[in-house]
């Protein structure tokens, strides 16, 4: 399997040590995302451009047909593809929007009396931060430290 | 992203300071020479899926020919589970995986740095603990 392009969407529990770490993480994943649908939007504004005037109708594949549950598109590989990478654009837009929202208004989580030897659990849901855990009963894991005399022998 | 890591331990190493002296003017490179070796591994960063060391490997032989100072970081990536295991010394006698993985890197290192300074070369073979 290649894949040709798109996110791979985390649904899960992160835990962290401190907010910023929060923080920066959901900055990185939103840059990700931004990275994803520039590139993405790139090929779609491109191929619009080329073909000058003619609208949508470049990227829209006439090819499809209901095969089993799912559609198939075998008689217009160019356009099928377009049209699915103008779709995963479409839905780019949202989870993009709603991770800057999360992020923009992060200030306010981080006003919130937090004890400072608190751990956090971050919900991710196909990729967008929902939820987050304040969690008091496990926290940062002591500094790791090892020292030890050790030898090499002939 | 999270879900795009295989899950196995993967730890990278950097040598940030490298430092060699010739201790004794009769030094050979044939010369049999055992090394003892001081080793500090400190936590630097963690976070959900890493954990950065840093390292000082102090190698000097016995008797007293050379001396290498290697430090640096090692870099932990992997889940809660796998990092502990990592740094984790398997019995007393036994060094942690990720100390195996740092001397195996700087090995090549100190072996041509023993070479330009014809002295005993250390074995590769780490690691026994001291008595």
């Amino acid at each position: 399997m290649i894949q040709e392009t798109g996110t791979n969407l985390y649904s899960g529990i992160l835990r962290f040590y401190s907010l910023n770490d929060v923080r920066k993480y959901m900055k990185e994943l939103l840059e990700h995302y931004q990275r994803d649908y520039d590139r993405s939007s790139n090929v779609i504004g491109s191929l619009l451009r080329t073909e000058g005037g003619k609208g949508m109708e470049v990227i829209m594949s006439k090819g499809w047909a209901k095969v089993g549950a799912m559609f198939v598109d075998v008689t217009d590989p160019e356009k099928g593809g377009m049209e699915l990478t103008f779709q995963l654009v479409t839905e780019m837009k949202p989870r993009i929007s709603k991770t800057e929202e999360v992020l923009k208004t992060f200030e306010s989580v981080e006003a919130l009396p937090v004890p400072a030897d608190a751990s956090f659990l971050l919900y991710l849901h196909s990729g967008i931060p929902e939820r987050l855990v304040i969690d008091t009963t496990e926290s940062r894991p002591e500094a790791y430290v090892f020292k030890g005399d050790y030898a090499t022998v002939q | 992203m999270p879900d795009e890591r295989e899950d196995v331990l993967e730890i990278t190493v950097l040598i940030e300071d490298v430092d060699a002296a010739r201790l004794s003017e009769k030094a050979t490179e044939n010369a049999t020479s055992n090394y003892s070796l001081n080793v500090s591994l400190a936590e630097r960063d963690r976070s959900q899926d890493h954990l950065v060391l840093s390292f000082s490997l102090e190698l000097t032989s016995q008797p007293a020919m050379a001396r290498f100072k290697v430090s640096g970081s090692a870099t932990l990536k992997g889940t809660k589970d796998e990092i502990k295991e990592g740094i984790a010394a398997p019995n007393d006698s036994r060094p942690p995986l990720v100390l195996l993985e740092i001397y195996e890197r700087i090995y090549s290192t100190v072996y041509l740095l023993a070479s330009a300074l014809k002295v005993p070369r250390p074995m590769p073979n780490l690691l026994k603990k001291s008595s």
